[in-house]
């Protein structure tokens, strides 16, 4: 039939009954609104996390020890990379330096007679400090009794900002040790990109001499630092070919293949190994949690079903009139499976900006960049309509299948 | 009778109508009727006699359990749904004593809505209505919806709804049960108006009166037809 002339006859119903018609659309509408706000708000979340793990060090590689059987970030403690493989590490072509990283317990931080607990300190080298990332100051020097703090450290942990030539002393269960402040930096240099989220407070030391975790280094022949975590720093046009000859030596020439228990394997992993995993870890969240959203949007579905239902049954009698006149079953189907779609299609067009709204709130809050997907909007409007048609299936078939002798006579 | 005629609009050929409703129960045990073209009959009877299933069956809708329907030389018994749809929309015209307008629509609307069926586009659809509504006299309540017209007028409506596609055959079902008897007499004038102009039609009631404006009267009685009576004008 007249496609025009259905659309007339569908929409008319719908308008006839206009504060049903309006509740069972905002059913979809919060259906719809629902999966679009997580969805909008996952991918936000996502592409600020690989947004700011691209931007920090593609060209990092980072070296470190991982439980055979975990993906993801897990990472073995055990100080396996010796300094001789920073050494052989450094020769690597396309490599421009290594910088290892260990931490060390710590109980406190004394800063102007006020005392706050710390879990430790990290202990690096001071090519870690870059001018990309000092605030103020400049590095440590090896050997020496200075520290680097981060902007966390330096303006959030002690009553009084911490600045450049002040002096803190820091607390162990065995010696204190009395440091000069001579840098604030934010982030260092090499970090791995899954620590940057939250910003706590981190004390760096020089390696030499604070940090102790000593082994033999197979290569070497003699007793060295080693550290559970590297990071290659390489010639941004070479990452990938500097992440496959560093995991080369890794598995054929490393003190740490030998020192690394089993069970552990040793690996070269890219920000974009890491990005791509976290915007997995991200992606799967937001699958849940939108999977959780589209039972509203089943509840919607039904709430479309059963009002077409109350509607068939109350339209029996004009069901059959338009029989009579010549209305296939096609035709009866037709109409009411549009006028399900039309309800569907409304609680989408409705549910997608308001879904984009609240997403957009969320990402205010979260204080993360609004990421628009405009496929969603696409997909949002698709749903709806499908919703429709499903929900509009049953209904429809039922009053297709109305006898029109029976519906004549129906009052 | 019964013999299948080139110029019979309708033919029924021994046609029997059985429900199952919970016992075996029979509306029609054998009828054979035909109906020529331009002539204008009435069934007769009682209620329960089965004279409404005869007028469901020649409207295409219901099919007979037994025995053939022809109207317009298509047999319904081996039509399809979809086939007995388009012959109800195209080759009959139904008038029911309800009036069995939709409430929604206009009178233009509803007097279009079987050429919607039918295919016809939009333009043409209203203008044909339109006129149809002016030749039984309510060119002047096109865009009323059947709430706002009296009984009469709705039956009008329906009468010009049923005109609508320029259908072979007429088929009413009381027309004038639903109406005063002075409207009663107005509807029966324009089904009277409407044979004189060569449509052929089909009228089922239970009233003397009303039935004896027909060329004949078929009188039926529990589901067989009893004797036809010829009416000479």
């Amino acid at each position: 039939m007249d496609p025009r002339e259905s659309f007339t006859i569908a929409a008319r119903s719908i308008r006839s009954h206009k504060l049903r018609s309006a509740l069972t659309v905002i059913g979809v509408v919060i259906g719809i609104a629902s999966v679009v706000a997580f969805a909008t708000f996952g991918a936000s979340v996502e592409s600020e996390i690989v947004g700011s793990i691209s931007d920090s060090g593609a060209n990092n590689v980072y070296v470190l020890g991982q439980p055979a059987d975990e993906e993801g970030f897990e990472q073995a403690l055990q100080p396996v990379f010796t300094e001789y493989d920073i050494a052989r590490l450094s020769e690597i072509p396309g490599v421009e330096a290594v910088i290892p990283r260990g931490s060390i317990p710590a109980n406190s931080v004394t800063h102007r007679g006020e005392t706050v607990s710390i879990q430790g300190a990290t202990a690096t080298t001071p090519a870690a400090v870059t001018n990309e990332t000092l605030v103020a100051g400049r590095s440590f020097r090896s050997g020496a009794d200075e520290t680097v703090l981060n902007r966390a450290a330096a303006e959030t942990t002690f009553e009084g900002n911490v600045t450049v030539g002040d002096e803190i002393t820091v607390r162990r269960t065995d010696e204190t040790w009395n440091l000069t402040v001579v840098g604030v930096v934010n982030g260092t240099a090499g970090e791995l990109p899954v620590g940057n989220f939250g910003p706590q407070p981190q004390f760096y030391v020089p390696a030499d001499p604070y940090y102790q975790a000593v082994v033999e280094s197979p290569g070497a022949n003699a007793r060295q630092r080693a550290y559970p975590q590297l990071t290659v720093v390489a010639v941004p046009a070479e990452t990938l070919a500097v992440t496959e000859r560093v995991e080369t030596y890794l598995r054929e020439e490393s003190d740490a293949r030998h020192l690394a228990p089993s069970g552990v394997d040793l690996v070269a992993r890219t920000s974009g190994d890491f990005a791509e995993q976290i915007s997995d870890v991200i992606q799967q969240i937001t699958r849940f949690v939108t999977g959780i959203a589209v039972i509203a949007l089943v509840v919607g579905a039904i709430g479309i079903a059963n009002i077409m239902l109350v509607s068939v049954t109350e339209r029996t009698r004009e069901i059959g009139i338009m029989k009579a006149v010549g209305a296939r079953n096609r035709d009866v189907m037709e109409l009411f499976l549009l006028e399900a779609t039309l309800l569907g299609a409304v609680g989408a067009v409705l549910g997608l900006p308001l879904g984009l709204a609240v997403g957009w709130a969320a990402t205010r809050y979260a204080e993360v960049g609004f990421a628009f997907a405009p496929y969603w909007s696409a997909l949002a409007v698709l749903v709806g309509v499908l919703v429709g048609v499903v929900a509009g299936l049953y209904p429809a078939w039922r009053a297709a299948r109305v006898d029109p002798i029976d519906a004549l006579r129906y009052e | 009778m019964g013999q299948a005629d080139a110029d019979d609009v309708v033919t029924l050929t021994d046609v029997r109508k059985t429900y199952d409703l919970g016992g075996t129960v029979q509306a029609l045990g054998g009828v054979s009727l035909s109906l020529p073209r331009g002539s204008y009959t009435a069934v007769m009877g009682p209620s329960g006699s089965g004279k409404s299933t005869l007028l469901n069956l020649v409207g295409g809708l219901d099919t007979p359990s037994e025995g053939r329907v022809t109207v317009g030389g298509r047999d319904l018994s081996t039509a399809t749904e979809a086939e007995r749809a388009a012959i109800r929309g195209s080759r009959v015209g139904f008038v029911f004593q309800t009036f069995n307008l939709m409430p929604r629509l206009t009178a233009v609307e509803n007097v279009a809505m079987p050429l919607v069926f039918d295919g016809w586009d939009r333009s043409r659809r209203r203008e044909r209505a339109r006129e149809l509504l002016s030749e039984v006299g309510l060119g002047n309540r096109l865009d009323h919806k059947p709430t706002e017209l009296s009984g009469g007028q709705r039956q009008r409506v329906a009468i010009a709804r049923a005109l609508a596609p320029d259908p072979e055959l007429i088929l009413a079902d009381e027309p004038t049960g639903n109406v005063d008897t002075e409207t009663g007499e107005r509807i029966m004038g324009l089904l009277g108006d409407l044979h004189a102009d060569g449509h052929t039609i089909l009228l089922v009631t239970h009233e003397r009166r009303i039935a004896e404006r027909a060329e004949r009267i078929v009188h039926v009685r529990d589901g067989v037809v009893e004797r036809t009576e010829e009416l000479i004008d």
